[in-house]
């Protein structure tokens, strides 16, 4: 289940990685009809499926017979900047003890998926966290609303996590910094 | 017409009422604060903290700083509450316990008036403070109030019912001398009751009645565990949430009136008041400081007992509170009145009631075990939402 | 001969708005209850009232400043917190940490189940009704535990005690006599609340059957931790996947059948005395030694690459993913938050029961406010 750090390097200059050792095969033989990369990682192993799979694929994760994905642990972002925002789902199996990371790659113009809520009920508040803080609009989801940001003032297009928005600028509090440089910047 | 007070003959009648209504209206007040600050030490220790200790040795000068507190306090209304029902609702819940303590004996001739009919007003007053309680949260224009109004509404006048049969069924069995050395059965004069109680108090003949008596009284008061109109931790205080100051304090000082009358008369009519175990051939002082001991020794331990349900006794649901005065001490009080009534009519021995309040003990006991232990299945929830498979 | 009625009655259902200031609510944290009659017909939960930005700031932070955001995001059980941060660290950079290190580690890990337990059981009281018997019982051990944490890291909740690599600073020289001391009173504790509460009727009354999820449901929603297992689901992650040195302790899952707001309960209390065994195996295996390793640098830069690392905190499964491009800040750094997935199932518990057992059922889920929030 587990994989090897050493295992990377080791692949990297001998042959190419077969993945023969984590679950890949069985992750291979269950999402026929989709185009998946696997990718060694630390723990897990991470496998790539393009966005207009996704839902498909963790349906068939889900109800497979061996491998039985049923606990959605995580569903998050991560903002590439350039290289469009990865939607990452960590999924457990509670009978099989398996895990599994799932990334999908949005482009930065086209930042809509659709909903995991049909294929797990823990998708629901994840998603809506993920859709305010990165700007991810999950399509068919049951509450869009946002979950942490204020509902008292309309900050739809506001979205905290991307890198292009700003940390807010410290302000030098009296007392602090004495001896310093008052006008010097403040390192973020 | 003319009486006499304190061995000063020929006082005028409403004189001697007035003397004796300020007496008990500067006593009460004293005494009440006296609880307050005993509740708070007592379920303190309970707690293992120490409740108040800085205002006056030992604290003892808390309730008089409260009192002065609350009395500087603003006095609001919330805009949209209804002046007239807002306003007079604490004054509908403080009268009638004032009413009550017409008939409350202390010791024998230490009382407003003797009535032949005290039980029954005692009852009938005190029904009253639940249209101030409703009054209080209608008028309050509060959701919280309104919830809490309605639940103490509806706890109070199921759990009268109880408390009136159970008061029913110790006045029919009370032996009144008349003249001859005859017995007559059934008085409802609360001095007849205790002097009736002279050589045995009446926990003996009705055991089961006494236990309803203390829980019917602990919901009549309002006090855990059937406390949820003023459930602080759901509807943050009931029907009072909207009231400051003196307004606040007033239904405060009824609560702990009531719960200084409910200690008299259960004194008065379960332990047998002054007249047990010292008996009414006691006159003159100092036979009568130790009946007051006496007395005061019962209904604090009443007190002692509320107080330490309190701490150690978690909160009924209303609906669990409603179904256990109608299901289980409805039934068992008129069991109960019907037993003493065959016991009357047939002449059969008293130890008959013994018997049976003690029978009805042992089925209270195993009624709520059974009820808690085997739970029946609740309403069926609303279908949890289902995940559409693809 | 059926009489209809002059006039339809029409009744409508009421909105109760609880919070987010409230005794009840356990932090700020606001729900809209549509209530008919004492029935609830529905809840609609409003969080983010203590919406600090943690994950944000950490991009902005070195991986030891980051700590004590991690901190603050779960307070009541904070080494919890700190352990799955330093872990992921440690995972990427690839550092290896000393023994006794890790036995510490673990020692104080349980000690702040205990104390987050017993902080539990303290505001359960509250809730359904005890006026703050059971609050003083509990408060009471937990002062125990956190002078002790006092002693150790200088600080009563937030303590920035762990670093990735080992701990901070070497623990004190009592360290072993008042640790038992602590694991003394915590059982006399559990003892003086199982006397107070388990076995009186009002209690089972006002808990039994109220507030079920079953094994399924929870699972589908997310749930973890002792909610999880008071379903029946036997997961614990110090069990499926161990960390620290949990394959070599011997200690129970504990788990329950029914699923209500008893066995939740039940799971916690047991899982106190389970907690003390478990801290009494690992001191008799605690040895001198180091407790950072030989060579660390001052400045800690990572590799690429990511991971996410669960650890079985005291309210469910707290992970941390961490994504890492080179540098000493993290690049993204995701808190899963176990209170979070468990208050999704608030809803399907509360919907059908009545207003008192929806506070209770709140209750029992045993959130803290800045773990949702973050």
């Amino acid at each position: 289940m587990t994989t090897e750090d050493g295992a990377t390097e080791a692949a990297e200059t001998a042959a190419p990685d077969t993945f023969a050792d984590t679950i890949w095969p069985d992750v291979n033989r269950t999402l026929t009809a989709v185009d998946v990369q696997p990718e060694r990682g630390v723990l897990d192993l991470i496998v790539h499926i393009p966005p207009a799979d996704i839902i498909r694929g963790l349906n068939m994760l889900k109800h497979d017979e061996a491998l039985q994905f049923n606990y959605l642990r995580s569903l998050t972002a991560v903002d590439n900047e350039a290289d469009g925002v990865d939607v990452v789902y960590h999924l457990y199996s509670v009978p099989k003890n398996l895990n599994l990371t799932v990334k999908t790659t949005l482009p930065n113009d086209q930042k809509v998926l659709d909903t995991a809520t049909t294929v797990w009920r823990a998708a629901d508040w994840l998603e809506r966290e993920t859709a305010e803080m990165f700007g991810v609009t999950f399509t068919n989801h049951p509450d869009p609303r946002p979950l942490l940001m204020p509902e008292d003032v309309d900050m739809s297009d506001t979205h905290p996590l991307l890198k292009s928005h700003p940390f807010a600028e410290i302000e030098l509090l009296q007392g602090e910094l004495l001896g310093h440089n008052r006008d010097a910047e403040v390192e973020d | 017409m003319n009486t006499e007070i304190f061995g000063i003959e020929n006082v005028n009648v409403w004189l001697d009422a007035l003397i004796r209504v300020l007496i008990i209206v500067g006593f009460m007040t004293v005494v009440v604060m006296a609880l307050i600050y005993a509740e708070r030490k007592i379920l303190a220790r309970f707690q293992q903290r120490l409740g108040p200790t800085r205002t006056g040795p030992v604290g003892t000068l808390q309730s008089i700083a409260d009192a002065l507190k609350l009395i500087g306090k603003e006095d609001l209304r919330p805009r949209n509450a209804d002046p007239w029902t807002f306003e007079l609702a604490p004054f509908l819940v403080f009268i009638p316990v004032f009413l009550g303590f017409v008939i409350v004996p202390f010791v024998l001739d230490w009382q407003i008036r003797v009535l032949e009919l005290g039980l029954l007003y005692f009852v009938a007053v005190s029904g009253v403070n639940i249209v101030g309680w409703i009054m209080a949260g209608w008028g309050s224009d509060n959701r919280y109030a309104m919830i809490g109004g309605m639940r103490a509404a509806a706890q109070g006048i199921s759990y009268e019912l109880p408390l009136v049969l159970s008061l029913v069924a110790v006045a029919m069995i009370v032996e009144v001398p008349v003249g001859d050395g005859e017995l007559l059965r059934g008085s409802l004069n609360l001095n007849e009751i205790i002097a009736a109680q002279h050589e045995v108090p009446n926990l003996v003949w009705q055991p089961l009645v006494m236990i309803v008596f203390i829980i019917a009284a602990l919901a009549e008061l309002n006090r855990t565990p059937f406390d949820i109109p003023v459930g602080e931790s759901e509807v943050v205080g009931g029907p009072f949430v909207e009231y400051s100051g003196i307004r606040w304090s007033m239904f405060f000082l009824a609560e702990y009136a009531a719960l200084l009358i409910m200690s008299l008369i259960f004194a008065a009519v379960f332990l047998g008041g002054w007249a047990w175990p010292f008996g009414i051939w006691m006159d003159e002082a100092p036979g009568r400081w130790l009946q007051a001991i006496a007395v005061a020794i019962k209904s604090g331990a009443f007190f002692f007992l509320i107080i330490w349900i309190r701490a150690s006794v978690p909160r009924l649901r209303i609906d669990q509170l409603m179904s256990f005065s109608w299901k289980v001490l409805l039934p068992l009080m008129l069991a109960q009145v019907l037993v003493n009534g065959l016991v009357l009519v047939y002449d059969w021995p008293e130890i008959i009631l013994t018997a049976v309040g003690l029978v009805g003990v042992v089925a209270l006991f195993v009624i709520v075990d059974r009820a808690v232990r085997h739970p029946r299945p609740r309403p069926a929830p609303v279908a949890p939402l289902q995940s559409e498979a693809v | 001969m059926v009489v209809e009625p002059a006039v339809e009655f029409e009744t409508q259902d009421l909105l109760i708005n609880v919070g987010p200031q409230h005794p009840s609510t356990h932090g700020v944290f606001r729900m809209v209850l549509e209530i008919d009659g004492e029935v609830v017909r529905d809840l609609v939960p409003y969080i983010g009232y203590l919406h600090r930005g943690a994950e944000k700031l950490c991009e902005n932070n070195d991986f030891r400043q980051g700590i004590g955001y991690m901190d603050r995001t779960e307070y009541l059980a904070a080494h919890n917190a700190e352990l799955s941060y330093v872990m992921a660290v440690e995972k990427l950079a690839d550092i290896e940490v000393p023994e006794r290190a890790q036995w510490i580690r673990m020692i104080l890990c349980e000690l702040n189940r205990i104390s987050s337990h017993f902080m539990f059981l303290g505001a359960f009281g509250v809730d359904v009704g005890v006026f703050g018997t059971p609050f003083i019982y509990a408060w009471r051990e937990r002062e125990t535990i956190i002078d002790l944490f006092e002693e150790i890291s200088g600080d009563r909740m937030m303590y920035a005690y762990f670093r990735a690599g080992g701990l901070a600073w070497e623990v004190p020289a009592n360290f072993r006599e008042r640790v038992g001391e602590v694991l003394k009173s915590a059982r006399q504790g559990v003892k003086d609340f199982d006397g107070l509460l388990t076995e009186n009727e009002i209690f089972l009354a006002r808990t039994k059957n109220v507030g079920i999820i079953s094994a399924e449901d929870a699972i589908e929603i997310g749930m973890s931790g002792p909610s999880l297992r008071a379903s029946g689901v036997p997961l614990d992650l110090r069990k499926t996947e161990p960390y620290l040195y949990y394959d070599q302790i011997d200690f129970e899952v504990i788990t329950a059948e029914g699923g209500d707001v008893f066995d939740r309960y039940w799971v916690r209390m047991q899982e106190i005395l389970q907690s003390i065994s478990i801290v009494e195996q690992c001191l008799e295996r605690l040895e001198d030694g180091p407790i950072m390793p030989e060579k660390m640098p001052r400045m800690l830069r990572l590799p690429e690459g990511e991971v996410y690392i669960r650890t079985e905190a005291p309210r469910g499964e707290y992970g941390i993913y961490m994504v890492s491009k080179g540098g000493n800040k993290p690049y993204r750094l995701k808190v899963r938050s176990a209170c979070l997935s468990n208050l999704q199932a608030l809803k399907q518990m509360s919907v059908g029961q009545y207003v008192a057992d929806a506070i209770i059922i709140l209750g029992s889920i045993d959130i803290v406010l800045s773990e949702v929030d973050r």
